[in-house]
């Protein structure tokens, strides 16, 4: 949809092979490509065990891949080297740090200035719905706020691209439908590259530009849709009445049914 | 990220800070006075005993004469000067054994190859009685407070370098995939992550580690020494003065429970939550 934007992120033919104890190989993903544009949100469904996360560690560069590059912004990745933000399901706070020294980490990893970090971070909290909370202590906090900070710190140091790995699965539904809401309105404003994996069909359909169905263990590409609704029309719960989404959500359906199904 | 409760929570003869902070209840009030009538009636019974000659004195001792040897060892200073050799030993060696147990404990967790050469002599110390030990030390060390401070500072290393080590391992290894992902460099994620996270489990290990020092410091002294709680016991014991061997007795509760409420205070510090 974004043809003209620059490529911020390539996927070439990553496969990745894991050695288990049983000396039996096992593919996780074989052959996957694909591309992201700037400013883009590419959504990744697919059955269970199909290599999401492991896609996600190789982008990273937490893991090697067996074959395939990673090109971020034209450059190999060879090392995790903070040129992504990730965020996993669990947000992942360290308990003994306030918000505000939660979001910053990102930031005091890079060596910024406390007092130049604070302000980012401060700003941050500010604009994204969690002024008065910047002292409190994660424990105090709901899950959906948990969720926002774990979100925070992965915007705080304007990584390339964000990888968000089923972040809303462990919310309730309620909380989720917000923070889908809110997640998607900072991205765009924010012009962030983002690749989401998810479990839910619908909340790919409502968040992304493009999404990428992969199949079951070996993870291949097996299809690419785009979803073509005006971003103005995308919030959770109005997207649901357009006739688009329930056609792409059928589509993908029997597209990941037929797999389970085999 | 979970707070180990490494059995830490020895007993205690106060409750809980939360029970205490409720103050006094008709409840508390009652279970008190039955606590003491039961003290009282216990003391008095063993005194008549003594007295009407169930039991001989000189195998069980006698509530007066206690008394009368804590105020003599009180006012003769003997008590208190054993007293506080014996507690010197005790805190010297866990500060010693707790501090450079701890910091070995998370060194391991920098050098992995270290810890996978050392597993197998952390295995055989984890189930090794370590009070064990102190006949060696006190061989070693001789028989003046050195040797009392070396048996208290080789137990409480052992003890705080096993559960540092088992804290940082336990740290979730999410988190560390986490601060890859943020650039962090091994050091880094040491630094930011690994020790804040053992801590809660230090912790523990140096609420469990001030009684260990005391058992090494006292035990030290029953072997061989020329002063402190445990020299008096023992000596006393020898001359079959059973009511010195209970005020000597008496005395290490009381330090016990001074110690104990010191490290306590400083635990509760180092538990984020
Ligand atoms: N370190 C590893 N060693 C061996 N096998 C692994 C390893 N990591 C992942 N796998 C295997 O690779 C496959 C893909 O795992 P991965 O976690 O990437 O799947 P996923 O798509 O994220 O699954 P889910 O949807 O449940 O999160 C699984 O079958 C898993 O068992
Ligand atoms: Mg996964």
């Amino acid at each position: 949809m974004q043809n003209s934007q620059a490529t911020v992120l390539a996927a070439e033919n990553v496969k990745m092979t894991f050695n288990t104890d049983t000396s039996e190989e096992v593919t996780a993903i074989s052959n996957i490509g694909f591309e992201l544009k700037q400013g883009e949100i590419l959504g990744i469904v697919g059955p269970s065990g199909c290599g999401k996360t492991t896609l996600f560690n190789i982008i990273a560069g937490l893991q090697a891949p067996t074959a395939g590059t990673i090109l971020v912004n034209g450059n190999r990745v060879q090392d995790a080297s903070g040129h992504v933000g990730y965020m996993l399901q669990k947000d992942l706070l360290l308990p003994w740090r306030s918000v505000i020294d939660n979001v910053i980490l990102g930031l005091q990893v890079r060596g910024i200035a406390a007092k130049e970090s604070k302000t980012i971070a401060q700003n941050l909290i500010n604009a994204y719905g969690l002024k008065g909370f910047e002292q409190a202590y994660p424990s105090a906090l709901s899950g959906g706020m948990r969720q926002r900070v774990a979100f925070m710190r992965t915007l705080a140091f304007s990584p390339d691209v964000i990888l968000l790995d089923e972040p809303f699965s462990a919310l309730d539904s309620q909380t989720r439908l917000l923070l889908q809401a809110d997640v998607m309105r900072i991205i765009r404003e924010r012009n962030c590259s983002v690749v989401l994996v998810t479990h839910d069909v619908g909340e790919a359909i409502t968040m992304c530009d493009r999404i990428v169905v992969i199949t079951s263990r070996p993870g291949r590409v097996k299809s690419v849709h785009t979803i073509g609704i005006d971003p103005a029309l995308r919030h959770p719960l109005k997207i649901r009445k357009q006739a688009r989404f329930n056609e792409l959500y059928e589509m993908i359906w029997d597209e990941l049914g037929i797999q389970f199904a085999a | 990220m979970s707070i180990p409760e490494t059995g830490a929570t020895a007993v205690s003869a106060t409750s809980t800070p939360k029970a205490r902070r409720r103050g006094f209840s008709v409840f508390g009030v009652r279970v008190l006075a039955y606590q003491i009538i039961l003290f009282v009636g216990f003391l008095a019974l063993w005194e008549y005993a003594i007295r009407a000659q169930w039991l001989p004195v000189y195998l069980y001792g006698q509530p007066s004469g206690i008394w009368r040897e804590l105020v003599k060892g009180v006012q003769s200073g003997a008590l208190v000067h054993d007293t506080w050799i014996t507690a010197q030993e005790t805190i010297i060696g866990f500060i010693i054994g707790s501090v450079t147990g701890s910091i070995a404990g998370l060194g391991l967790w920098l050098s992995p190859t270290t810890a996978a050469i050392l597993r197998p002599l952390m295995v055989a110390l984890n189930g090794l009685p370590k009070i064990a030990l102190a006949p060696l030390i006190v061989v070693w060390f001789g028989v003046g407070m050195e040797s009392k401070v070396a048996i208290a500072a080789i137990i409480t290393f052992i003890v705080a370098m096993l559960t540092s080590f088992a804290g940082s391992q336990e740290v979730d290894s999410d988190y560390i995939r986490m601060m890859k992902s943020l650039g962090a460099s091994r050091l880094q994620t040491f630094r930011m992550v690994v020790v804040p996270g053992t801590v809660p489990w230090i912790a523990s290990a140096f609420r469990l580690n001030i009684g260990f020092a005391m058992i090494g410091a006292v035990v030290g002294e029953y072997i061989s020494a020329e002063a402190g709680l445990g020299h008096h016991v023992y000596y006393s014991g020898t001359l079959y003065n059973l009511n010195a061997v209970w005020g000597g007795i008496f005395a290490l509760m009381i330090l016990a429970l001074i110690l104990d409420a010191m490290v306590g205070w400083v635990e509760r510090r180092m538990k984020w939550r």
